[in-house]
C-alpha cells in the first residue's frame, strides 16, 4: 500500500506490506491499515488506486496488487 | 501524443514544436505558472509531489480520450516535479489542430481534467514560514475501472 502528500504524513510512512486472504476487498483492507497505531487520522473512505487505476471500495485485490491511498488531487 | 511528469524545466516553446504539424492551422499552449499568493495569503514558491507511474499513465489516458473525441493533430502535457519558485512553469499543454475552436476546447479539457484526476500533489510555502498541503479536488470515483 503506498501513500502519498498529505496521507503519507498521516500514515508515518510511504508504504506499507500488508497481507490479506485473496479477493478481499479494498474497503477491508483499509479499514485494517486504519487499525494501525497512528494511521486512525486516515480518512474511512479516500479515494483508491489499484495498480495505478483508479478503484472503488468494493474491487477485489490479488496477490501482488499495487494499492495506493489518494488525497485528493493538487495538480496544476 | 507526450505525456510526462518530470523534474526538469518545462520548455513550452519545444512543447509547442513537439506537436505542431503541417496540417495543423492552430497550435493552443496553455502555460500554468506559480504565482506569488492563494486564498489571500503571500506565497514564495511551492513543492509537488507525484504518484509517478499513475500520474503519467493518467495523463496518457485523458489525452487518448480527448484526442478521439476532437480533430486534433496532437498532444503534448508536461507536469513539473519537486521545489519550484515563482514565476516558474509548473504545467504546459500544447494541443494542434487543423482548425482552432478544437485546439482551444481540448486544451481546456486536458486541464480541467488534469486538475480533477491526475495524483499530483501541491505543498506551499508562505511568507510567514508557515507550509501547507493545497487543498484539492477528490476524483472522480474509479474514474476508469
Amino acid at each position: 500500500v503506498l501513500f502519498f502528500a498529505v496521507y503519507r504524513e498521516l500514515a508515518g510512512t510511504h508504504e506499507l506490506e500488508v497481507e490479506l486472504p485473496d479477493g478481499s476487498t479494498v474497503a477491508r483492507l483499509v479499514a485494517l491499515v486504519r487499525e494501525r497505531p497512528g494511521a486512525g487520522t486516515l480518512p474511512a473512505n479516500p479515494a483508491v488506486a489499484v495498480n495505478q487505476e483508479y478503484a472503488s471500495h468494493a474491487a477485489l485485490l490479488h496477490d501482488g496488487d499495487e494499492v495506493a491511498l489518494i488525497p485528493p488531487v493538487a495538480g496544476g | 501524443m507526450y505525456c510526462v511528469v518530470t523534474r526538469d524545466p518545462i520548455d513550452a516553446a519545444a512543447l509547442m514544436q513537439r506537436v505542431r504539424g503541417d496540417t495543423d492551422g492552430a497550435v493552443v499552449v496553455f502555460v500554468g505558472v506559480v504565482r506569488n499568493h492563494d486564498r489571500g495569503r503571500p506565497v514564495t514558491g511551492l513543492c509537488y509531489e507525484a504518484y509517478e507511474a499513475m500520474a503519467s499513465r493518467r495523463l496518457q489516458e485523458i489525452s487518448e480520450e480527448v484526442m478521439a473525441r476532437y480533430e486534433l493533430g496532437d498532444i503534448a502535457v508536461s507536469h513539473r516535479l519537486g521545489p519550484l519558485s515563482i514565476g516558474e512553469v509548473s504545467v504546459a499543454v500544447a494541443v494542434s489542430a487543423p482548425h482552432r475552436d478544437a485546439a482551444y476546447q481540448a486544451s481546456w479539457e486536458i486541464i480541467e481534467r488534469l486538475k480533477r484526476e491526475v495524483p499530483i500533489w501541491k505543498r506551499e510555502r508562505y511568507g510567514d514560514g508557515g507550509e501547507e498541503w493545497v487543498e484539492g479536488n477528490v476524483p472522480p470515483p474509479a474514474a476508469s475501472s
